[in-house]
């Protein structure tokens, strides 16, 4: 019990994940949300209407299953847009920190030493505004892996670099 | 030995394409895919229509289309699959993707196993795929789908060049004889064998059971079906026969037969269970009719956790498990392997297999409660939403369900019990050489893990625990994540720091 009172006082000396500066997600990675929200809408938006063509009956409904799309549209903007507000990541000297989530924030802290393997992915949509998401894989399972969207493609690539070369040298 | 013949032919430092009869593997993988997904649809739309004329000029026409597709697909991932080795970053880089693309970029030095195999299709075409494994629970890392036989070995030798002989240590299987020299550490008596079979695992003896009576019913019904034997006279002698002095037989019987069945289980899985201590080692070995050998080494191992229950600690016994890191983390079954677990031992016996995996008795540190709004979201989930929508329907919808509602109060009581215990033993206990966990209703499991087996943690918080800085903690292990819930939150966080202090100071890898 006395060596926890002991650590209690170090820890408020210690850098603090909760006050690092995140950076946010590249402002071209909505573009890359939108254009997939909208294909989702598109697609739903075709089966509404194959619905409507072939069954008489769902035609009296029409206006209400207009504004139940309608209200489903505006919702996924609305949550993708906050959700992109609140995701932000960090390189720090010797850990990678990513915050996500609309009704739960979450911060996960993979420290370089046990980092598995990196794998940068480049999207279509992604690709066509120069962004790539890094995918960063340690041994605790999918869980604690880091998928980090919405990165400029010359900055993920300089990160992965950079984490690259921290692996060799904690090794 | 081969390498000795390194010339340009297997020089990996430049990008490289797989052999060219990959796109035949490519193409036979995707098709495969492809008509996994489509033979339902297909043969529904086949069925249906009647005309079936042109509906085989439009499948033939539509088949040969998704074949020109599909093959143009295949020879596009051929085009963009590649891979190649950075010597001098000591680094394994594979490049694919048409549309997406993917740079997976792996350490040498990370690397667990290279495995070469050949399916039959490969084995027609005549190359060999090559898979990458990495430490840790996910499947296969990263794998070359058509290479052939040669550059498959020698890639496999440069990928594992740099320790070999560490590798042929790490085997898991014990050696036999040196189990048999050593006096045991731990051995599992007839007698302490009995007392596990009474005291655990009694769900899935009833679960067997159940699933025999079941089978028995079933095998009944059919066998009076089938000679047209008059069921009525049966279910009469049933329902006359219930009594409640055959009832109580009755669930005396069963009683007896989930006893029985526990510790026959017990007795195959554990007899002659030993522990044995050899050079820095632990081996293990049991089983009745197959016997089970594995080697424990204390670096490798993740997490170890005891569980005990009300009747387990009047008998003085502990239920061990000790997980380690997998290699064969592909394979689920093999990973099992790896996994210990000791049924039964006492507090003295617990705290020697501490000893020698954590080199000391872990002692349990500052305790962190959960927060009240722990035992609130259970009792609305397991409580209220329930006995509000039985007491909704039985009133609305279902008016014969009246005559039940009286139940709604001893469900209350029990599952209130059973809450309380919950919330009670959800405890986390830090130190600075240890995290253990307790939690559990029935049987309380304490969960320790050293921080530095950590890999990666999360602080997660409701955004309506704001106010109550209320929230959650995720630790991420090689052998499964550990979850505390609604704790102090400043104080998660102030944890969250000091862990990841510790790791990044700490010299000591995870295995």
């Amino acid at each position: 019990m006395q060596e926890f009172t002991n650590e209690t006082l170090d820890t408020s000396s210690l850098p603090k994940y909760q006050e690092v500066q995140l950076n946010s997600l590249s402002r071209k990675y909505w573009n890359v949300i939108l254009i997939n929200i909208f294909l989702f809408l598109l697609f739903v938006a075709i089966a509404i209407a194959a619905l409507l063509i072939f069954s008489t009956d769902a035609r009296s409904y029409t206006l209400a299953i207009l504004a139940i799309y309608g209200v489903l549209a505006l919702l996924l903007v609305l949550l993708y847009r906050t959700s992109l507000k609140k995701r932000g990541f960090a390189v720090r000297e010797k850990d990678i920190l990513y915050t996500s989530g609309i009704i739960a924030l979450s911060t996960t802290i993979v420290p370089f030493s046990r980092i598995q393997h990196i794998a940068l992915d480049e999207g279509l949509f992604s690709r066509i505004y120069g962004l790539g998401e890094l995918r960063i894989f340690t041994a605790g399972g999918s869980s604690g892996s880091l998928h980090i969207p919405g990165i400029e493609i010359d900055n993920a690539k300089s990160i992965k670099e950079l984490l690259m070369k921290q692996i060799n040298e904690a090794d | 030995m081969i390498a000795a013949e390194t010339n340009k032919e297997y020089d990996f430092s430049a990008p490289r394409k797989q052999s060219a009869s990959g796109i035949i593997i490519m193409f036979a993988n995707s098709f495969q895919h492809i008509v996994r997904a489509l033979a339902l649809p297909l043969i529904l739309i086949i069925v249906k229509s009647k005309d079936s004329g042109n509906l085989a000029l439009i499948l033939i026409v539509f088949l040969s289309l998704l074949t020109i597709v599909l093959a143009l697909y295949a020879y596009f991932s051929y085009q963009k699959f590649t891979f190649f080795l950075d010597e001098k970053k000591q680094e394994f880089i594979i490049n694919s993707g048409i549309f997406s693309k993917t740079s997976l970029t792996i350490q040498l030095n990370k690397i667990q196993q290279v495995n070469i195999n050949q399916n039959l299709l490969q084995q027609v075409v005549g190359v060999y795929s090559l898979e990458i494994d990495t430490a840790g629970s996910e499947k296969k890392e990263a794998s070359i789908k058509a290479i052939d036989h040669a550059t498959a070995t020698i890639l496999k030798q440069k990928l594992l060049s740099r320790d070999l002989a560490e590798n042929e240590t790490t085997n898991i299987h014990a050696d036999d004889q040196l189990i048999k020299s050593a006096p045991p550490l731990l051995k599992l008596s007839t007698n302490t064998l009995l007392k596990i079979g009474i005291t655990t695992n009694y769900g899935a003896s009833l679960l067997l059971l159940t699933g025999f009576i079941f089978g028995a019913f079933q095998l009944f019904k059919d066998y009076t079906d089938a000679l047209d034997i008059e069921r009525e006279q049966f279910t009469k002698m049933f329902s006359q026969g219930i009594t409640i002095f055959s009832l109580c037989f009755l669930v005396a019987f069963s009683f007896i037969i989930i006893l029985a069945t526990n510790i026959i289980r017990t007795f195959i899985k554990y007899f002659n269970f030993k522990i044995i201590k050899q050079k820095g080692a632990l081996a293990v070995s049991s089983g009745l009719f197959t016997h089970k050998n594995v080697l424990l080494t204390p670096n490798k191992v993740q997490l170890s956790a005891y569980s005990q229950n009300y009747f387990q600690k009047k008998f003085d016994l502990l239920n061990m498990k000790i997980k380690q890191a997998s290699f064969d983390s592909a394979d689920k079954e093999d990973s099992k392997k790896s996994d210990i677990e000791i049924p039964g031992c006492n507090e003295f016996e617990r705290d020697e297999v501490l000893k020698m995996i954590l080199s000391n008795i872990p002692a349990k540190g500052a305790e962190l409660a959960p927060n009240y709004r722990f035992i609130f979201l259970q009792t609305m989930i397991w409580i209220v939403f329930p006995v509000s929508v039985f007491a909704l329907l039985s009133i609305y919808a279902l008016p014969q369900l009246k005559s039940y509602l009286l139940m709604v109060i001893p469900y209350i009581i029990v599952v209130g019990i059973m809450l309380y215990f919950e919330f009670k033993r959800h405890r986390l206990y830090v130190d600075e050489q240890f995290i253990i966990k307790r939690s559990g209703i029935w049987d309380v499991e304490q969960e320790i893990i050293e921080p530095h087996k950590i890999q990666a943690i999360t602080a997660k918080q409701y955004f309506w625990h704001k106010a109550a800085d209320v929230g959650h903690l995720i630790i991420h292990t090689a052998a499964g994540v550990i979850h505390f819930k609604y704790g102090n939150y400043t104080h998660i966080k102030n944890l969250v720091n000091y862990w990841t202090y510790k790791i990044e100071v700490s010299k000591k890898d995870w295995m």
